[in-house]
């Protein structure tokens, strides 16, 4: 299900654009509002659909589920972490659907660029940038260091 | 240059109709271009059907003090960009708005209130500076770093295209008034002046002539589609999903 952009509700902020992992939202060059300029190569991750803060970007139901004339309406609603999806059948039937998106509030994880630089040491250790602290523990557990007995040790 | 009324200087050597009229032709430039647009784009059309369509699919009718509240809340979103998600872009508009706004009203002011006074006890030349400060800088900002095209598209901050019509005049308009004005305050060479007054008048005509094909008229479409967006949502027939009742946040 690729995504299109309502040319009404865009804002022309660049959201999409910024987040789209395939880079294929594009800014139209004379009305200046996003475009999906390749729709057969859109992934289909909908973080566009998610970033959009005028929800002006709707998602092309695949013919299966969702026959012509049909309508996919997403709302974002970052404060409450849920993304809600509407979808208009041609005989007028209504699907909703809501899901959770985040366990997190909107825009309170960082960007990697926004960490401070780590320091050259940090390259030498076992634990990725961010532990322990994501893991919200004080320190990833360790293996128990025996001492093996000197017989074993010679079998 | 707070104090001295630029147009003053026009008038000794045009009569004071001249620019009255100018600021005529250019109000009724914007309003036939604006006018223009909504037929010839089929905006009207687009925004009648959208309307009846949505009266039909209405849960409820909206009385008139409901309507008359989601007008004023509007304004209120509006008045304070609210739609911007983005600090910067929204300042720069709010400077553009609120310096556009001081600029053009105190320009008329001066034109027919004050005409041949050069030092009038009022205000009015210190706003219309600052107006058009306000619009250069937020007008430049938004140029050079927050254009979508400029700022995720990878084009460069001298790329322009038609999208940046309305923008680039603005700027270049509201520049070369204060040019204008600067060399007027400091008594520069006659002919420098009349050079800079004839840029701006150039400049301005085409910010005000050209409304048919730029942005000028997202000024005035922008709060009445805000407008419909909120009267679908409070009657029902929006066709955005209800919001939920639940949250999903469980920890911060």
């Amino acid at each position: 299900m690729p995504t299109y952009t309502d040319m009404t509700r865009c804002d022309g902020c660049g959201e999409c654009v910024d987040i789209c992992p395939s880079d294929i939202m594009h800014i139209d060059p004379v009305y200046r509002r996003s475009y999906n300029i390749e729709p057969n190569f859109c992934w289909e991750c909908y973080s566009c659909v998610k970033a959009c803060p005028q929800n002006a970007i709707d998602v092309r139901g695949y013919a299966d589920f969702a026959p012509l004339g049909h309508k996919v309406r997403v709302l974002r609603e970052p404060e409450k972490g849920v993304i809600s999806w509407k979808i208009r059948y041609r005989d007028g039937r209504i699907k909703e659907f809501a899901f959770p998106i985040r366990t997190t509030p909107w825009g309170s994880i960082k960007a990697a660029g926004e960490y401070e630089k780590p320091d050259a040491a940090a390259f030498g250790t076992q634990m990725l940038a961010h532990e322990p602290t994501a893991l919200h523990i004080d320190a990833l557990p360790t293996l128990e260091q025996k001492t093996i007995p000197a017989k074993q040790a010679k079998a | 240059m707070f104090s001295i009324n630029p147009f003053a200087q026009v008038a000794a050597g045009l009569s004071a109709a001249f620019m009255q009229t100018y600021v005529v032709l250019m109000v009724l430039a914007v309003i036939a271009g604006t006018l223009f647009d909504v037929a010839h784009k089929g905006s009207a059309k687009f925004f009648e059907r959208r309307k009846k369509e949505s009266r039909a699919r209405a849960e409820r009718e909206l009385g008139g003090g409901e309507k008359l509240m989601l007008a004023v809340e509007t304004v209120a979103e509006a008045a304070v960009s609210g739609e911007f998600c983005k600090w910067p872009r929204r300042l720069s508009h709010l400077l553009m708005m609120y310096g556009f706004i001081l600029y053009v009203i105190s320009t008329a002011c001066l034109v027919f209130s004050y005409p041949d006074n050069a030092r009038p006890d009022s205000a009015l030349p210190a706003l219309w500076t600052l107006g058009a400060c306000m619009v250069l800088v937020g007008g430049l900002w938004f140029f050079f770093f927050l254009r979508v095209n400029v700022a995720f598209d990878g084009d460069s901050p001298f790329h322009v295209g038609r999208a940046d019509l309305f923008v680039g005049s603005l700027i270049l308009s509201v520049l070369s008034a204060l040019v204008w004005h600067a060399m007027s305050a400091a008594a520069a060479n006659p002919a420098a002046i009349w050079i800079t007054f004839g840029i701006y008048l150039f400049f301005t005509t085409v910010l005000f002539g050209t409304v048919v094909w730029s942005k000028f008229a997202h000024m005035f479409f922008k709060p009445a589609v805000a407008f419909q967006r909120r009267v679908e949502e409070a009657d029902g027939s929006s066709d955005l999903p209800r919001p939920s009742t639940e949250n999903y946040i469980v920890r911060s």
